[in-house]
């Protein structure tokens, strides 16, 4: 099966990951334990983008603004409607990241790490390592969240306990 | 401004096959081989693309093999694009045109002429255009087997793609959810057979 057949065929997986994840950082679980690399928190800020798939083509609405909660967002997804991208923040230790992740291909877009501290002229490689190392530590954060969704997606948890609990939530905007 | 000099957009691959025991030796060549070069001045070339510093986008040379970062190979992957402005083209064929006209006391040109007036007032414009400069930085971890890329668009990931078979005839996998997931199960010694049972499903948000 060519990749894109493949990617199409499963781009559910990367939509209940978005929305598993808004409901965990909206609900009890802000703060993420990613075992030796610390606690991370993360939350959903300013942008997202639902998409819903009819007979007359795909629709996508743009969520944008402060609101903490993003009431319109979460009306779009109980009226059946997909995250698609969502901006994310991250904070792990004294370090900040933000970026738009992406469903389809677990994508980065507008990817900002906290600043690098190194000179320039003093130490060109001290730059990219460092870069490196902030680049790598979200992607890395985000892989393990990723993996902890996995493991509870296809255990028995999944139907009896998380399931239930995020279809209460998604349908409490109504 | 590419992913390390800034931020940006990135997307992930990994390298499908292990490397051969001479890889490192051949490397300089295989770079060397697809640096950037630049769009000669008197060339129709619209388009250059090719492998530079990632720290400094004018250095195609790697006189100390900058690319090489352990466990890093790291550079910045250039496209130069001229292009010639579509109204700034339609004036100058008008001109040659009338002047055409006026000389040979016509008041029609047949469309063969047309065209090859089209033809070489484009190439004389393209001389004259300024490339317009891009850069995407690619990060290859080769311990890990990850390539981190620093653009999303489809169009250019698979360009992408293609330039880094031709360059180190190693071919690239994306990495989205369900192959992520697949690799973080093999990884701990557990089935995928699940995983492929559930894609099949929508998403239960009170659907």
């Amino acid at each position: 099966m060519q990749v894109l057949d493949k990617v199409r065929e499963t781009e559910s997986l990367g939509r209940e990951f978005l929305v598993w994840l808004w409901f965990k950082t909206e609900t009890v679980e802000w703060v993420f334990d990613l075992g030796e690399a610390g606690k991370a928190e993360l939350w959903f800020d300013e942008r997202m983008t639902l998409q819903i798939e009819h007979d007359l083509g795909v629709e996508t609405i743009t969520c944008t603004g402060d609101h903490p909660h993003m009431k319109e967002a979460r009306f779009a997804l109980s009226e059946k409607k997909d995250i698609t991208q969502a901006m994310v923040k991250l904070s792990l230790g004294d370090n900040q990241w933000s970026f738009i992740l992406d469903s389809t291909w677990l994508n980065f877009k507008s990817f900002k790490t906290p600043k690098v501290v190194q000179d320039k002229e003093e130490d060109p490689d001290g730059i990219f390592y460092e870069k490196m190392f902030l680049v790598e530590g979200a992607i890395a954060a985000v892989d393990t969240i990723f993996s902890s969704f996995i493991k509870l997606r296809i255990s028995p948890e999944w139907e009896t306990k998380e399931r239930p609990a995020l279809v209460k939530w998604i349908n409490e905007i109504k | 401004m590419g992913l390390i000099s800034g931020s940006g957009s990135l997307t992930r691959y990994w390298v499908d096959s292990s490397l051969s025991a001479n890889f490192m030796e051949e490397l300089p060549k295989r770079i060397a081989r697809y640096t950037f070069r630049n769009l000669e001045e008197n060339s129709f070339e619209e388009r250059s693309v090719g492998w530079v510093n990632i720290m400094d986008i004018l250095d195609n040379r790697f006189t100390a093999m900058e690319y090489l970062k352990e466990p890093f190979i790291a550079m910045s992957l250039r496209i130069d694009k001229r292009k010639v402005p579509q109204t700034a083209l339609k004036q100058y064929c008008l001109e040659a045109e009338e002047k055409i006209k006026e000389l040979e006391k016509v008041e029609f040109l047949p469309k063969i002429i047309r065209k090859e007036i089209k033809e070489d007032a484009r190439n004389r414009l393209l001389k004259r255009a300024i490339p317009v400069s891009k850069t995407y930085d690619m990060i290859w971890n080769i311990n890990t087997g990850t390539v981190i890329f620093g653009g999303v668009n489809n169009k250019l990931c698979d360009e992408f793609s293609e330039f880094f078979l031709k360059t180190f005839e190693l071919h690239l996998q994306p990495i989205f959810p369900y192959s992520l997931a697949c690799r973080m199960l093999e990884k701990e010694g557990a089935s995928t057979g699940a995983l492929d049972g559930l894609v099949s499903l929508n998403f239960p948000g009170g659907k």
